[in-house]
C-alpha cells in the first residue's frame, strides 16, 4: 500500500548526514475515543517540502501541532533535529520549539497589534538584546521579502487574506526557523492568491533553506510546492511519493485527490 | 398484564435513572472545574514569581484596568453616595438623627457598599472583558500563536491581568468611595446648608481603623477573584464564537459570586477580631 518514494538506504545515509530534521515513528494520538492519528511514520529532510493530503478530519493539523508541542501525541517517538524530544528538558524543548515557525490556517495576527508590532513581539522575545535598529531592519527585510512592506503600520483588520497570510508567515520567517509547518496556507483564497502564496512557500525554500511541511486540500498548491507528499487516511500514512507518482496511482482512493 | 407491570415499572426507573445520570455529571462538572481552577491558580502562583517579567504588559493593563474603569466607577461611586444620602434622612429624621447622616453613610460606603459595588461593577466591565478578549484569542488561534513562537501565553496574558485586577481594584475602590463621599455631601446640601469642612470632619471624626482596614483588603481578594476567573473562563474557552459569549458571561457570573462569597468571609473574619 505505501509506496516509498526513498529507499531505506538512503533515508538512513540522509540521517547519518544530518540531513532529517523530523522524524515520527509510530505517533499515536486520541481525543478521547477518536483515534485520530494511529500509527504515523514520517521522515522530513533538509530543504524539502512535504505536502501532507487528507480528507478533513484524518489529523492533519493535529500532524504538525504535534511538532510544535500545541498537542502532545500519546505514543511513539518524535525526532526534531536529532533530539528525541520526549527525552529532553523543557528547557531544551523549547529551544528546539523556537527553530519551528508556523503559519496558522487563520494566520493568527495578534490583532490588537500593528504588523510591525506583529514581528517585533516574537522577535523581542527571542532576541532580547537586540538594537532598536537591527530590529527595525529584520522587519523591513521580513516584510520586503513577503511583498507587505508598505504595509508596516496597519492593522491586522485592514488586510486582505493573502496579506495576512503573508504577515502570518513574515513573522514566523523573522526568526529564522530551520523548520516550516504550513497549515492549509491557500485555504480561502482565491486562486491568483493561492498561487502568490504557493510561489511564496518556493521562495522561503530557496532562500532560507527551510525544511516545510505543507497541509493543504489544495492540489494546486500541492504540485507547485511539494518535493514529496504524503496522503493520509484513517490515522496512518496511506501512501508517500512524488505528485506524479500518486496521481498516477494504481489506488482509485489516492487518485481521487488528484482529479 | 404482566407485561403492562413492567413497562409501567421501566417508565418509573427510567426517569430516575436519567435525573441520576443527570444529577452525577453535574456533580463530577462541578468538582472538574473546581480542580482545574485549582490548577489555574497554581500555576498562577508559580508563574508570578518567574523571570523573564513582562512589565510593559503589566503597565499596559494597569492602564486599561484601572484608568479605563475610573469613569465608570466614579459615576456609579457619585450616585450611590447621593441615592444612600437621600434614601437614609427621612428614617433618620424620625429618630432625631439627621446630624449623624454623613457618619451613617460614610460607614455603610467605606466598609461595605463601596468595595463591594465597585467590584460588582468590575466583574462586569473587566471579568467580562478579559474573558471575551481571551476566548476571541483561543478561538483565533493567537495563544497557540503566542506558544509557538516562544511566548509563554500564560505569564504574559493571564500574570499581567491577574496582577492588574489584584492591584488596580484597591485603587479604584478609594476613588469610588471618595467620589461617593463628595454625592453624599452634594445629597446633604440638597434639604439643608452642611459645608465640605463640616461633612468630612464628622465623617473623619468617626471613622475607625476598623472600618477602613478590612474593607480595604478585602479588595485586593476581590480584584485577584475577578481577573482569575475572567482569565480562567477566557483562557480555557471552547473553540467557536458561542465560546466567546459564554466565557464572558461566565466570567461575570462566577466572579461576582465569588465577590459575595468572599465578602461573607471577610465579615466574618473581620468581626472575629472585632470580637
Amino acid at each position: 500500500m505505501i509506496a516509498n518514494a526513498t529507499s531505506k538506504t538512503t533515508e538512513h545515509d540522509n540521517k547519518q548526514n544530518g540531513l532529517v530534521v523530523v522524524e515520527m515513528e509510530h505517533l499515536k494520538k486520541s481525543f478521547g475515543n477518536n483515534r485520530v492519528l494511529r500509527d504515523i511514520n514520517l521522515v522530513l529532510h533538509k530543504g524539502e517540502n512535504l505536502v501532507v493530503l487528507g480528507k478533513s478530519g484524518t489529523g492533519k493539523s493535529v500532524l504538525i501541532k504535534c511538532i510544535v508541542g500545541l498537542v502532545d501525541f500519546d505514543e511513539g517517538e518524535l525526532v526534531i533535529l536529532g533530539r528525541n524530544i520526549s527525552e529532553v528538558e523543557d528547557k531544551e524543548l523549547i529551544e528546539i520549539r523556537k527553530k519551528i515557525g508556523f503559519l496558522f490556517q487563520s494566520s493568527a495576527l495578534y490583532d490588537s497589534m500593528t504588523v510591525r508590532e506583529n514581528l517585533e513581539f516574537s522577535l523581542r522575545r527571542q532576541l532580547r538584546s537586540i538594537s532598536k535598529e537591527g530590529l527595525s531592519s529584520l522587519i523591513k527585510e521580513a516584510l520586503h521579502n513577503v511583498g507587505l512592506a508598505t504595509a508596516i503600520e496597519m492593522m491586522p483588520s485592514e488586510l486582505s487574506g493573502g496579506m495576512r497570510k503573508r504577515l502570518g508567515l513574515a513573522r514566523s520567517l523573522i526568526l529564522k526557523p530551520e523548520i516550516m509547518l504550513y497549515d492549509e496556507p491557500t485555504t480561502g483564497l482565491d486562486p491568483i492568491t493561492s498561487k502568490e502564496i504557493s510561489n511564496l512557500i518556493l521562495d522561503v525554500q530557496k532562500m532560507y533553506n527551510t525544511s516545510s511541511i505543507i497541509i493543504t486540500h489544495d492540489i494546486e498548491c500541492a504540485r507547485r510546492t511539494a518535493n514529496r507528499i504524503i496522503v493520509i487516511k484513517d490515522g496512518i500514512c496511506a501512501a508517500e511519493g512524488s505528485y506524479i507518482d500518486l496521481a498516477n496511482s494504481a489506488d482509485a482512493w489516492i487518485r481521487s485527490f488528484f482529479e | 398484564m404482566e407485561q403492562s407491570q413492567n413497562q409501567h415499572h421501566e417508565a418509573e426507573i427510567i426517569p430516575e435513572a436519567f435525573s441520576r445520570t443527570i444529577s452525577d455529571s453535574l456533580i463530577n462538572k462541578f468538582f472538574l472545574e473546581i480542580s482545574s481552577l485549582t490548577i489555574f491558580t497554581l500555576r498562577f502562583f508559580k508563574e508570578v514569581f518567574k523571570p523573564p517579567y513582562e512589565f510593559s504588559e503589566l503597565i499596559k493593563q494597569f492602564f486599561l484596568i484601572g484608568y479605563k474603569s475610573l469613569p465608570l466607577v466614579g459615576i456609579t461611586g457619585f450616585i450611590i453616595g447621593l441615592v444612600l444620602t437621600i434614601q437614609s434622612r427621612p428614617t433618620l429624621e424620625k429618630f432625631g438623627a439627621v446630624s449623624w447622616l454623613p457618619t451613617m453613610v460614610a460607614v455603610s460606603i467605606i466598609r461595605e457598599i463601596g468595595p463591594v459595588i465597585t467590584a460588582l461593577i468590575y466583574a462586569g466591565k473587566v471579568g467580562s472583558g478579559i474573558g471575551a478578549e481571551l476566548a476571541s484569542m483561543n478561538v483565533s488561534e493567537q495563544i497557540d500563536a503566542m506558544q509557538v513562537s516562544g511566548t509563554n501565553p500564560f505569564k504574559y496574558l493571564i500574570v499581567t491581568r491577574v496582577v492588574s485586577t489584584t492591584l488596580m481594584l484597591p485603587v479604584l475602590v478609594v476613588f469610588a468611595d471618595a467620589v461617593g463621599l463628595f454625592g453624599s455631601l452634594v445629597g446633604v446640601n440638597l434639604r439643608g446648608d452642611v459645608s465640605g469642612h463640616l461633612f468630612f470632619s464628622q465623617v473623619f471624626q468617626n471613622l475607625e481603623y476598623n472600618d477602613l482596614f478590612p474593607a480595604f483588603i478585602k479588595t485586593f481578594f476581590f480584584g485577584f477573584a475577578v481577573g482569575l476567573i475572567g482569565c480562567y473562563k477566557g483562557f480555557n474557552s471552547n473553540t467557536g464564537t458561542e465560546g466567546v459569549g459564554k466565557a464572558a458571561n461566565s466570567a461575570v457570573v462566577f466572579s461576582s459570586l465569588m465577590v459575595f462569597l468572599i465578602d461573607v468571609v471577610a465579615v466574618q473574619i473581620t468581626s472575629l477580631f472585632q470580637n
